[in-house]
Parts: structure tokens; C-alpha cells; sequence
């Protein structure tokens, strides 16, 4: 059954990447803007799944966005470095932050472990509010993109950055498939499942756990990275755990532990997110009502519940088939 | 050559005293059976051994190191394998990845993100292999949920054979089976190879006086008694306190 089930998963996934394809290559400039703001939703939604792997639910998962945001526009904006070259930084500077908050996060696991990364994550906002080096609650602009005229593609403009982040996303989600697929994402998906076993089998817990934060914090900051390049500014705003709450509805809705599913969500947040706040004037509030429906119809998320409907139909198929030759024997 | 050891072993909780002054001496290669009523200490006794409780007191001794400090991990690691007494599995995998689980696992394969599972050739023959052992092959394709108790049970002790250990405890692998898969799992027993020290806790008299070259019996978290089954079997203390007056198929007490 897993392979149909991974089967179907992926079919979604590349359902989901033509219908981003084709969304880009027909936006108009504003729409450009929104599918660059999903898309990066779902690298942050991507990496907050993997962690969800192995059983973690982090609730402060912007603290390490915030960790992209800051040292990308640290490393730009305040020591006039190379944009290229703070790139791949800030993601290391994720993944070190990751792994210094793992030692001590991934011990516990529950409310536990959403109360360490919520406190973390908190730690970061606090000191980005006051911090004068990045304009403090104001924030500060002048972030610029990635500079990759050298290779023709030229990241200000809207339309090309738009795809940019959808390609990236989309080496993303093929790496992180290979990883849940590979003995190290099993024996992630077994933990989840029941630690107490993998460990009487030989397998240390801690370590699979800091190694799954430790590269979800790494994709946490490129996606951060690639957040305060979009809207060219950085503010706590980008660490409040508003936004840890969001990629949190994203992958709840699309599914926990589907890797597609995180996608999904954010593409369908910040899509009703727009349609609602243009017609609605509490729409925050339209939102949370929409997404309580679709949690309650749809515990599992859309396609976790679609994994389980088409997991019973092929088994009532299997088990209809089996019934005669029963009878015969 | 002494495989595992512990020496006045006790664990409390709170003021039940669980296990209460065990020394004992497994020889490398025999079979053990403990025997004992409900409650009397067998588990705890084996989580001792596999380092899933640590004792208030006393040693674990493994191949004559002292191991009383190692969690469960390192004692899987170093050769200590166990299975439950009640169901302990991967249920959203089927059989086939449970096993090669734990086949990557015990090879340290599992830190390998860059390929597919599946090709791990190694993991894949060896769970094949351990299916066969225990009679699975025909739902290596079946997730853990959909299969039936018994075969469930199968699958817990296969297991703990997939990490190839050294010292094999199993906690009551016949319960709840049937009685053909019941006779299986005998014969599985009887089958694993002498290199193997295993310790079992059965309550089935007939399995336990056919497979075990020696008996324990524990009561109230102590060895009441040890020795060959013709001795258990004459044991005075044994048969007021435990077995009782039936003279043939006794059993260990009431079972859930
Ligand atoms: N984690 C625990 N916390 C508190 N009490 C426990 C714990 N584990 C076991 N006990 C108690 O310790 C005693 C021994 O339990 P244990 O499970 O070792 O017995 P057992 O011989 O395996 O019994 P059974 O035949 O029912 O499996 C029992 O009274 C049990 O209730
Ligand atoms: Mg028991």
C-alpha cells in the first residue's frame, strides 16, 4: 500500500507544480507578486513538514525563518556584502541555529517541544524589536535579490522571480521526497510512529530528531532569505508567531507528513487570504472560520484525507477480488 | 561463557518492590524460560536487562562488562534484543518495512538520505530472510493495521531477530495465538541457532518444559526458584506456590 500512497502523494505534487507553471506564466504583475509570496509560504511549509516527519511540531518555526531574514539583510544591508554570497549563509546560519536549539528542544517532544520553539522563536522577535541596527519595530528597507545577471536572468524583475522561487521550491520538494524515501526518512517516519521501538532497535532518537531540525532550519532561513529579497525590507513582523501560525495552518491543512500537503495549504492561504481581505473587512476571522471547517471536515488535511480515501478503496478492491477465490477453495 | 548476568538486581515503584534481589547467570547459547503468576516481575525484569528501566541497585553484566549504565539503545547496539509483551510496532508501515527497518538499523544504514530505501539490497534480502524465519512472507506487503493478531505477534519477535543479537528476550511471544501459530512459534524457538543465548517468559508449560534448558521461576520479584525442567518439575516450593495441584498443561496463572 505505501507505494501507492507515495504514488498518489507525488501525483499531487506535479498536479501542483503545473498549476504553478501555468498560474506564472499567465500572471499579470500584481498576481506575480502573490504566487512569489506562496511559493516561498511553501518552502517554509516544505521544511516545517520534515520536521513533522519525525513527529515534531514546531510552533516557533519563524525563529529560524528570522534567522534567514536577519543575516541575509545583516550581511547586505548593514556590512554592504554580496547578496551571492549571503545566500548561502543565511542558510548555513539556519542550520546552526537549528542545531544549537535542538540540543536542547529535541529532548522533549508535544507541548513541550512547542513551548521551546515558540520561547526561541520569541527570543529572536523581542531582540529584532529593539534591535537600532535593523530599525527596530519599523524595520528597515534597501534588501536587495540575488544578483544572477550573469547567467541572463534578472531578479527584479517581478515575473522572473516569481519563477525563481517556484523552480527552487520544486528542487526543494524532489530533494526532500528523495530524503523521506531514503533509510534515514524512514527511520524518521518510524519515530514518529513509535520512538520507544526505533530506539530498541538501536536507534538513537536524539540524533535523528537534531538532524531532521537541524535541515528544516536550513530550508526555514533559504525560505526566510528569499522573503526579505521578495519585499526588499526586513521587520520582526517576519518572526511574530503569526507567521509561525501560518505555515502551521498551511501543513495542517494540507496534510501533516505529506510534504505536498504544506504546499497546498499555503498556496490556498495566501490565495483566500487575498480573496477575503479584499471583500471582507474582518477577514481574518472569514479565514479562521474556513479553515475550522476544513480541519473538522477533513482531519487528516486534504491530502492525507485523500491518501486514506483512495487507501480504503483499493483495499475494499483488493479484499472484493480475494472473496471468490476464497469461496472456491 | 557467562553471555548475561545481573547481580542483586532490585527496582522499585514506589513502595512496590518489582524486583527484589535477582542474581542470575545466563550461559552463552542455552534457553531460559521464566515462569512466574501475573505481576511477579517478569517484564521488569526484562526491561532491566534491555535497558528500558534502570535498576535502584545491582549490576547488568553483558559478555562480563558492565552494562548498568547503558540505555536501551546501546545495549540493542551491543547485541541485547528484545520483543514485547504487548504489541510494539510501526503500524502505518507494512511487514516489509518494519523489517528492513530494523535490518537498517542494526547495519547502520539508516543515516544513507541520498537513496531510496528500497535499494538498499541488503535490507531488502534480510527482511525476506527474517520473514521467512517466522512465517510472513505471504504479507510482507501488508501494513502492520490490517494484520491479524497472531501474525502481529510474529511480526514483534521477528523483530528483535532482525538485530541479529547476541542475547534474545522475548516477552510472552504466544499470547493470543493460535494454536497452529502457537506450534509455529515453538518450533521457531527451537530452531534458532546455538549462537543465540535466548531468555523467554512464557506461561505455556508445554512450551516452556520443551524449549528451556533451565527454569526461573520469580514470585513477588524474586527467584523462588531455578533449575532443569525435571527439577522445576519436582520442586516442592514450586508446585504449592505456583503450579499448583493440576498435574498435566498447567498454566501460569490466570491470563487476561
Ligand atoms: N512502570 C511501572 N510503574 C508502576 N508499576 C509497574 C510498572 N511496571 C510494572 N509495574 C508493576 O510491577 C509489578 C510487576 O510487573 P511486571 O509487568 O513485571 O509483571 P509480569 O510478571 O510481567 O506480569 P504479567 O504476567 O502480567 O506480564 C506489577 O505489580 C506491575 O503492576
Ligand atoms: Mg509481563
Amino acid at each position: 500500500m505505501m507505494a501507492s500512497r507515495t504514488f498518489i502523494r507525488r501525483s499531487v505534487g506535479v498536479a501542483l507544480v503545473i498549476v504553478a507553471l501555468v498560474a506564472q506564466a499567465f500572471a499579470g504583475f500584481f498576481a506575480q507578486e502573490l504566487i512569489a509570496e506562496a511559493a516561498i509560504l511553501a518552502i517554509f511549509a516544505l521544511s516545517l513538514d520534515l520536521l513533522a516527519t519525525c513527529g515534531l511540531i514546531s510552533f516557533g518555526h519563524a525563529g529560524l525563518l528570522g534567522v534567514g531574514c536577519y543575516v541575509f539583510a545583516g550581511l547586505t544591508v548593514l556590512m554592504g556584502g554580496s547578496a551571492n554570497v549571503a545566500f548561502p549563509i543565511a542558510i548555513v546560519a539556519g542550520a546552526v541555529v537549528a542545531f544549537m536549539v535542538g540540543l536542547f528542544a529535541v529532548r522533549t517532544t508535544g507541548a513541550f517541544f512547542i513551548m521551546v520553539t515558540l520561547a526561541a522563536a520569541e527570543m529572536l522577535f523581542s531582540w529584532g524589536y529593539r534591535s537600532p541596527m535593523f530599525g527596530g519595530a519599523n524595520g528597515m528597507g534597501g534588501v536587495p535579490r540575488l544578483n544572477l545577471t550573469a547567467i541572463g536572468i534578472d531578479l527584479n524583475d517581478p515575473a522572473t522571480f516569481a519563477l525563481t522561487v517556484i523552480v527552487l521550491c520544486i528542487v526543494i520538494w524532489l530533494l526532500l521526497e528523495l530524503v523521506v524515501s531514503s533509510p534515514f526518512g524512514r527511520t524518521l517516519a518510524a519515530i514518529r510512529q513509535n520512538p520507544s521501538r526505533v530506539a530498541a532497535l538501536g536507534g538513537r532518537v536524539f540524533f535523528y530528531r537534531l538532524a531532521a531540525f537541524t535541515a528544516s532550519g536550513a530550508i526555514a532561513a533559504l525560505a526566510g532569505a528569499l522573503k526579505v529579497q521578495h519585499i526588499n525590507f526586513i521587520s520582526p513582523d517576519l518572526v511574530s508567531w503569526f507567521v509561525s501560525g501560518d505555515v502551521l495552518i498551511a501543513v495542517v491543512i494540507g496534510g501533516v507528513g505529506t510534504l505536498v500537503g504544506g504546499p497546498l495549504g499555503a498556496a490556498l492561504l495566501i490565495l483566500l487570504k487575498e480573496l477575503l481581505s479584499s471583500t471582507f473587512g474582518h477577514w481574518y476571522l472569514f479565514l479562521g472560520i474556513v479553515f475550522a471547517c476544513v480541519a473538522l471536515l477533513m482531519p487528516k488535511g486534504i491530502v492525507g484525507n485523500l491518501l486514506d480515501f483512495y487507501e480504503r478503496r483499493i483495499t475494499r478492491v483488493a479484499a472484493s477480488r480475494r472473496e471468490p477465490t476464497g469461496d472456491a477453495a | 561463557m557467562i553471555a548475561l548476568e545481573t547481580r542483586s538486581l532490585y527496582k522499585s515503584f514506589g513502595s512496590l518492590a518489582a524486583t527484589r534481589d535477582v542474581s542470575l547467570a545466563f550461559e552463552a547459547g542455552a534457553r531460559y524460560a521464566i515462569i512466574g503468576p501475573n505481576g511477579a516481575g517478569k517484564t521488569t525484569y526484562f526491561n532491566l536487562l534491555a535497558g528500558n528501566l534502570r535498576p535502584d541497585s545491582g549490576t547488568v553484566l553483558f559478555a562480563g562488562r558492565d552494562v548498568t549504565g547503558l540505555d536501551v539503545t546501546s545495549r540493542a547496539k551491543i547485541g541485547i534484543a528484545r520483543s514485547f509483551q504487548r504489541n510494539n510496532l510501526f503500524s502505518d508501515f507494512t511487514v516489509r518495512d518494519n523489517l528492513m527497518l530494523a535490518c537498517a538499523l542494526r547495519a547502520g544504514t539508516t543515516r544513507v538520505f541520498w537513496r531510496p530505501m528500497r535499494q538498499t539490497t541488503s535490507a531488502h534480502a534480510e527482511a525476506d530472510e527474517v520473514a521467512a524465519q517466522v512465517g510472513l512472507t505471504d504479507v510482507l506487503g501488508t501494513t502492520v493495521r490490517q494484520l491479524s493478531y497472531g501474525s502481529q505477534r510474529q511480526l514483534e519477535v521477528a523483530l528483535a531477530l532482525a538485530c541479529k543479537p547476541q542475547v534474545l528476550l522475548l516477552d510472552e511471544p504466544t499470547s493470543g495465538m493460535s494454536p497452529e501459530e502457537t506450534a509455529r512459534m515453538h518450533d521457531l524457538i527451537n530452531a534458532i541457532p546455538r549462537s543465540l543465548t535466548v531468555i523467554v517468559i512464557e506461561h505455556d508449560m508445554d512450551i516452556v518444559l520443551d524449549i528451556a534448558d533451565r527454569i526461573i521461576v520469580l514470585d513477588y520479584g524474586r527467584v523462588l526458584e531455578q533449575g532443569t525442567p525435571t527439577e522445576i518439575r519436582a520442586s516442592k516450593v514450586v508446585r504449592q506456590r505456583y503450579l499448583g495441584e493440576p498435574a498435566a498443561g498447567v498454566s501460569g496463572g490466570p491470563r487476561p
